[in-house]
């Protein structure tokens, strides 16, 4: 254990390195996981304890026949938008790398993130019309919006964020090839909350 | 690798202390990035909630010494969802309750633990400048006195505060016709969750910073027990913590939005929220003992003048805690009605963490063992505490055992069991670290006179306050009752529940002898020396307190921190930034 830690960035004022910036976002992001770990393991036992599991006899979900139907169709086709938002972004990343600016990609980041916004939105409303709420349906309509509420506000925060990176692009120019951190840790956080959104829609709308 | 040739590493140092500049009174005590003023500013926060949690506690045993008496004094005073003609009523009396056990829990012990000392600590003692992300640090702050104002809020909502125990279960707390205190419950969940976001956001900083901030040489085995045992309970909160949030979302959302999460009306479970509840609750257990461990163990060697025995058991004992505490929640509810396979696995995996325990226990007694022992208060308290831990722990390994869980579960012995870890481990671990590092903090040494008759009045009063609520449980009283007289068996027991009563308030009194120790201290006390203990740790090599920035040059690290009584060494300590010389013959690598 005599390897000595040559690890010392601290640079008063000047903000973290690069590394620790990153490190420290991907900690967070694990707090952020058992956060839905949470909420989505609470559905689980929620759900499989009183219906028991979708390929045993006498399972129903939605428990009953009056709860609205979700709209699978356009939630997934919703879930291409929310795809292609973290493949842009990417490309915006990338395009940095290369010493552009990388405007285009986020603005397009943007357009995708905040039609999922509103396309969950709709949703709510659409459902909210049918009769499916919060205190509708039981757990079902509970566990719907809260998880999905959940989130959808990730989400829009995450669309805020990269707002707020493409503002800094384009007044300031902050990031460049070698030092983007904030644009590549906005970005590690989006596609998490992409990850998850993977994981919800597949609970909630697909099994 | 022998001690001399440590590779002690050539960097250039760059000097990133500061001068202390000019800044104004918003800049420098309000708002700062400073992880020293920081650590200061939960350390008062919490020391004033450590008040109002202790009031609310004299509260309870005023009722349970005196049931339907008026309290002297205060008891007009009081609002009519507590008190009736200054006699505390049954509602009221489950008020003091929870909000006694919410404040201790989220706004005393885990602030000064990891707010306070965590965040002066773990930047001094590895060599860094500061935190990773001061600007997350300080706002982590501020979410905590939200928070704070939050929980307070619920004493003036309609209906008043809740009353369903720290613990909330449900379908009480998630009903309102239940607990006729929904405005207060929604703001205790509100609370929970901000002060969840409190402790992400420092956890975030405290594991980040210790991974990647430490002074060249400062590998992890060189780390300083405390920086260990807050690296760990970093960890843990990174993992519980959001499952609590998660939990009291859902519980906020079954009082407000009208979801039936908990209710089995519309197909939930009252047990999923003990399971949220748990999953957070045991892991949060050893959140608010480790780092008690951590202080301990530092006073423990450096006031025996000794290496700390075992070093590399007790970091892996640490982290052995750390990780059965997730594996064991189930033994809060063995009588909650479980499959009985599960109770037992849970009880197995609940008694292993006896081992690592015991580890500890038996180091801590070889680090002192042969020392040359200097009895100031923070080492009293250090003592105190593992022997208070010892009982509290021994007692706890009762309550895995199912069967035996099942008698005296929701009894008293219960309350003697935790108070006796949380008050007799955390809180006076938390005294002794206050005793130890309150010259480094302020600049100042505490008066060791007061400080004796602190130490001494506590010790005295806690186990008469504590100790007897073993045979209380035993003899049959249950936990939240507003009034053991109305039951025939708890009658005959009255005079032990009296005496409980005598020592809290001897406890509330002795908290005083504190508080006066620290303001004359502060005003005419002893000017502190860099390093008026003899320590090896880092932060004793710079002034204190410690300028902006801590370090005038990025220390480097040659050796472990508990290199004291090194053969062959003309003094008994040896400063992890002294190289040891040719001769001597240390501890670490």
């Amino acid at each position: 254990m005599s390897t000595a830690a040559l690890t010392n960035d601290s640079q008063e004022h000047h903000g973290a390195s690069p590394a620790t910036a990153k490190f420290g976002m991907i900690i967070f992001l694990i707090s952020e996981g058992m956060l839905f770990a949470g909420l989505l393991g609470g559905y689980f036992v929620l759900r499989w304890a009183e219906n028991g599991f979708p390929w045993q006899a006498g399972h129903s979900w939605p428990p009953s026949k009056d709860i609205a139907k979700l709209p699978i169709l356009l939630t997934s086709i919703n879930t291409v938008f929310l795809i292609a938002s973290s493949c842009t972004f990417h490309m915006s990343e990338v395009a940095v790398q290369k010493g552009k600016s990388g405007l285009a990609w986020l603005f397009v980041t943007i357009a995708l993130g905040s039609l999922f916004v509103g396309v969950q939105c709709y949703e709510w409303f659409h459902l909210h019309h049918e009769g499916l709420w919060f205190n509708t349906g039981g757990v079902y309509g509970s566990s719907f919006f809260v998880i999905t509420g959940f989130h959808g506000i990730h989400v829009a925060i995450g669309v805020l964020l990269i707002l707020w990176c493409f503002l800094r692009q384009l007044f300031y120019r902050s990031f460049t090839p070698s030092h983007h951190i904030g644009l590549a840790n906005v970005a590690l956080y989006w596609h998490f909350v992409d990850v998850v959104w993977l994981f919800v829609l597949t609970l909630l709308y697909y099994v | 690798m022998s001690a001399t040739t440590i590779d002690a590493p050539v960097q250039e140092t760059t000097s990133h202390a500061h001068t202390d500049h000019e800044v104004g009174f918003i800049r420098k005590y309000l708002w700062t990035y400073d992880h020293k003023m920081i650590g200061l500013q939960y350390l008062w926060t919490a020391l004033a909630f450590l008040f109002l949690g202790g009031a609310l506690a004299l509260g309870v045993r005023w009722q349970l010494g005196f049931p339907g008496a008026e309290i002297p004094l205060i008891g007009k005073l009081l609002p009519a969802t507590v008190a009736i003609d200054g006699a505390i009523i049954p509602g009221g009396y489950n008020m003091l309750v929870t909000m006694h056990a919410t404040i201790m829990v989220f706004f005393v012990v885990m602030p000064l633990l990891i707010g306070a000392f965590g965040n002066y600590l773990i930047p001094l003692q590895i060599g860094a400048g500061d935190m990773a992300f001061p600007l997350l640090n300080e706002l982590s702050y501020w979410l905590y006195v939200l928070s704070g104002v939050i929980l307070l809020g619920a004493f003036f909502a309609p209906g008043g505060a809740p009353g369903t125990g720290w613990t909330a279960y449900a379908p009480l707390s998630s009903v309102a016709a239940y607990n006729g205190t929904p405005i207060g419950q929604s703001l205790w969940g509100a609370a929970l969750f901000v002060n969840g976001l409190s402790s992400i956001a420092g956890a975030t900083n405290y594991v980040t910073t210790v991974v990647n901030m430490r002074a060249p040489g400062m590998t992890m085995f060189r780390m300083p027990l405390p920086v260990w045992s807050l690296f760990i309970t970093a960890i843990l909160l990174i993992l519980a913590v959001p499952v609590l949030s998660a939990a009291a979302a859902m519980l906020f959302a079954d009082l407000n939005l009208g979801t039936s999460f908990f209710s089995p009306q519309g197909g939930g479970q009252p047990l999923l929220w003990q399971h949220l509840f748990w999953f957070f609750g045991h892991p949060e257990v050893y959140i608010m003992i480790l780092p008690a461990m951590g202080f301990s163990s530092e006073i423990l060697a450096v006031f025996s003048r000794k290496p700390i025995f075992g070093y590399k058991a007790m970091v892996y004992a640490m982290i052995a805690i750390g990780f059965l505490g997730f594996v064991v929640w189930g033994h809060h509810m063995f009588v909650s009605g479980m499959n009985l396979t599960l109770s037992a696995a849970f009880s197995v995996s609940t008694m292993v963490i006896a081992v690592p325990s015991a580890i500890k226990t038996f180091n801590w007694m070889g680090t002192i063992w042969r020392g040359s022992i200097e009895f100031t208060t923070a080492m009293c308290f250090a003592l105190a505490f593992v022997s208070m831990f010892v009982i509290g722990g021994l007692s706890g390994i009762f309550m895995a055992s199912t069967p035996v869980d099942l008698f005296v579960h929701h009894t008293y012995f219960i309350v003697a069991h935790f108070h006796y870890v949380l008050f007799g481990g955390s809180i006076f671990a938390i005294f002794g670290a206050i005793y130890f590092w309150f010259p480094k903090m302020f600049g100042r040494m505490l008066n060791e006179s007061l400080g004796k008759w602190h130490f001494f009045l506590t010790l005295i009063f806690f186990n008469l306050a504590f100790f007897p609520m073993h045979n209380l449980g035993l003899g049959g009283m249950m936990r939240r009752i507003a009034d053991p007289t109305v039951y025939e068996h708890l009658r005959q027991l009255q005079p032990l529940n009296q005496l409980c009563t005598i020592g809290a308030m001897g406890l509330g009194f002795t908290t005083f002898v504190f508080l006066w120790n620290v303001v004359m201290s502060l005003r005419s006390g002893k000017k502190a020396p860099n390093n008026p203990w003899n320590s090896n740790t880092l932060e004793w090599t710079v002034a204190s307190p410690p300028g902006h920035g801590n370090f005038e040059k990025t220390p480097l690290v040659y050796h472990g921190p508990y290199e004291y009584s090194v053969p062959g060494l003309d003094k008994d300590y040896l400063p992890q930034t002294e190289p040891a010389p040719e001769n001597a013959r240390l501890e670490s690598h």
